[in-house]
């Protein structure tokens, strides 16, 4: 198969231009994860409009202006994201040199003690710390081999210099306390981050206004972790999601939408349910209510295929048409494939 | 049913929903509209808005879950973070410097989903969903001057309820239903279409959406199903409490918001047994009773043979005359000239 574009021309009208103060949801379950997508919507807004999008004609969307994106992931580490972003031509480590990019680890010290007493944004370099930062990547299914623990390849990483480059552009979070008070937290130093990203400018970029996109990956994990029982619910995380959405100009969720999670304490089913399950399937559905649009990912319905990763439905959300401003995009349903080298294809069906 | 009953129906029931969106009367003080992730509520919303943007209405939004006032919300509350008690202050404060000319005056208040409120951790135990509601159509004060306060609440039917604190507790959707005056639960017109499509040929009807119970899907709606554009637009199941007690139920019909221009006055809501795509019209079937089989041979009467069947009284018709017992069932035949008497019939 041919090398495929960075950005397949079908995801281009979804991708590129999110409306203004707008909630993006992304599904995925377990046999079709997201990360793809999100490198997608990083590549959208990182790369430089002369390169591919210029050729593809989508150098206007810019619109001149700055866009910068802040990566909070609860589930996978820097180096995941960075070797990921490298296969697609997007070196996060320079841009987040060039203020372009923040990244903001959720996973590795969310539930240790903060290390010292600095509040540094970028966090103090303690290179004993084991980077506990990689979760093994779920499988696709079929014959495409897991996209794997890749960061550890030496291609992508240097020999020598890992402390540095683990450590150094992260800023981690910390979870203390219970209920809202912990939120708030998280809340504060995400915010700081953003803050920090918005105000700097690099020499010779100070035109335009900027767009900080924040990406927030599988959030569900702080949920999970916590729960009811430390006072986090699913009002809770929505409104740490509707206060964080007040900073920024877009924002990106991705969650999980496995069976389980969804449908085992929906109003349908008639069964005792966990209150993991409830809350999850609250926020989850909730966050659906409020976002302007809603990509689902899930498996092929008859099975698993040689050349199909699964499918991406893409539907408009509970908050669809509530601001004036009109935007035209079509509800779709496509398939895609993600390659062996990383590279995606999207086809409708019968193509 | 009969004609008439229908035409008296469509009036009824087309001035009630008028009356409901358009707030006139205080018809329903406490408006409960469920909706779901297959049809969220904002076209019905953004209508009430239009209408009450006509009368002049005050509009104020409480917003759990918006993060932008909609357009011609003249207050906005935004809920986040905040308890019952201050959002009712906050409510009460939007209010204060509204300059207070015409003699009626009207408040439209909007809870935007009430689901995060229901489901809050930090909840104290003496919070009561109906004290809440009913404190913002009570006025504070009775010197206060009057103002006709329209309550509508919007609840995401498809978010799962957390269990309830006290077994004994009804759940808050009960409770809900329970205390309004109006219930609207909201569906996709594609959605009823399909269903009314399957139950007309006998079939199951189809779900979407999270009922589907599938694996990843969370939103079955597709924005064009079949190509049909004209199936766009909500369905409104109407339950309405009277003063009385009586309750109407109706189902409606709200075109899309680009059919018509903002400033239209005119009732645009139809029933929904009137949209030519969930009732088509029935063809004429005049002649339908000229078609008879064709053939060679003349299988129809005429005239004359016709009226001399209608005439013939037929034997049980005599025998329930009861002229005595063995007279009723004579076969009485009166000879036509053109028959030919057989004298010996009679003795076969």
């Amino acid at each position: 198969m041919p090398t495929q574009p960075p950005l397949p021309p079908l995801l281009t009208p979804y991708v590129s231009s999110l409306p203004p103060s707008s909630l993006t949801l992304l599904s995925s379950v377990l046999g079709a994860t997201g990360n793809w997508l999100v490198l997608r919507f990083l590549h959208a807004a990182l790369s430089q409009p002369s390169t591919s999008d210029g050729a593809l004609g989508f150098s206007d969307s810019n619109n001149g202006k700055k866009r910068k994106v802040v990566l909070v992931s609860f589930l996978r580490g820097w180096e995941f994201w960075r070797a990921e972003a490298k296969r697609l031509g997007l070196d996060l480590a320079r841009l987040t040199d060039k203020r372009q990019f923040a990244f903001i680890d959720g996973l590795s010290e969310l539930f240790a003690a903060p290390p010292t007493p600095s509040p540094s944004h970028t966090s103090p370099t303690h290179g004993a710390v084991p980077p506990r930062t990689v979760l093994p990547l779920r499988s696709q299914p079929g014959p495409v081999p897991a996209r794997g623990p890749q960061p550890a390849r030496p291609v992508a990483t240097p020999p020598n210099p890992p402390v540095s480059r683990e450590i150094g552009p992260v800023k981690r979070l910390h979870l203390s306390g219970n209920g809202t008070s912990a939120l708030d937290g998280l809340e504060r130093d995400i915010t700081a981050v953003i803050n920090d990203l918005r105000t700097s400018t690099t020499p010779g970029d100070e035109q335009g206004e900027t767009e900080v996109l924040l990406i927030i990956d599988q959030p569900d994990l702080l949920l999970a972790a916590t729960g009811p029982g430390r006072g986090i619910g699913a009002t809770e995380m929505g409104d740490w999601v509707m206060g964080l959405q007040q900073h920024i100009h877009a924002t990106l969720l991705t969650l999980s939408a496995d069976s389980p999670l969804i449908h085992n304490a929906s109003a349908f089913a008639h069964q005792p349910t966990t209150p993991l399950e409830t809350e999850h399937a609250a926020f989850a559905i909730g966050s659906a209510h409020r976002a302007h649009m809603v990509m689902q990912l899930r498996n092929l319905e008859t099975g698993a295929a040689r050349d199909v990763s699964g499918v991406l439905r893409v539907s408009k959300g509970g908050a669809w048409g509530q601001s004036s401003v009109d935007d035209h995009w079509e509800e779709k349903e496509v398939l895609y494939f993600v390659q062996r080298d990383g590279g995606v294809s999207v086809f409708g069906r019968g193509e | 049913m009969a004609p008439t009953n229908i035409s008296h129906r469509q009036t009824h029931n087309l001035l009630l929903i008028s009356k409901l969106l358009s707030l006139r009367d205080t018809a329903s003080p406490l408006t409960l509209v469920l909706d779901s992730l297959e049809q969220p509520a904002t076209p019905l919303i953004k209508e009430y808005i239009r209408r009450a943007k006509l009368s002049k209405a005050h509009v104020t939004l409480i917003a759990f879950e918006t993060l932008k006032p909609l357009e011609g919300v003249d207050a906005f509350v935004a809920a986040r973070r905040k308890t019952p008690l201050e959002i009712l202050k906050a409510v009460g404060a939007a209010y204060q410097n509204v300059p207070s000319n015409g003699p009626s005056r009207r408040r439209l208040i909007f809870i935007d989903a009430v689901n995060p409120l229901l489901h809050s951790k930090k909840n104290d135990p003496h919070f009561h969903l109906s004290t809440f509601l009913s404190t913002f159509l009570i006025p504070s004060s009775p010197s206060a001057p009057k103002v006709d306060v329209s309550l509508v609440v919007n609840f995401h039917q498809d978010v799962p309820n957390p269990p309830a604190q006290s077994p004994y507790a009804p759940s808050p959707l009960s409770m809900l239903t329970y205390l309004a005056t109006t219930i609207i639960k909201l569906h996709s017109f594609s959605h009823i279409l399909a269903q009314k499509a399957a139950r007309d040929r006998s079939l199951a009807a189809p779900v979407f959406g999270l009922e589907e119970e599938q694996d990843g899907v969370l939103l079955g709606r597709l924005d064009k199903p079949s190509g049909n554009e004209s199936a766009e637009g909500i369905v409104l199941e109407l339950e309405h409490r009277r003063k009385s007690g009586r309750g109407v139920l109706e189902w409606y019909f709200l075109p899309p918001a680009s059919r018509y221009p903002p400033q239209y006055v005119k009732e645009i809501v139809t029933l929904l047994d009137d949209h030519p795509l969930y009732r088509p019209p029935q063809e004429p079937d005049a002649g339908a009773g000229e078609d008879e089989p064709e053939s060679t041979f003349e299988l129809r009467l005429t005239d004359r043979q016709r009226r001399d069947r209608e005439g013939v009284v037929l034997p049980y018709f005599d025998a329930q005359q009861g002229d005595g017992p063995g007279e009723g069932g004579r076969i009485l035949y009166d000879m036509g000239e053109e028959d030919d008497f057989d004298e010996e019939e009679d003795e076969i």
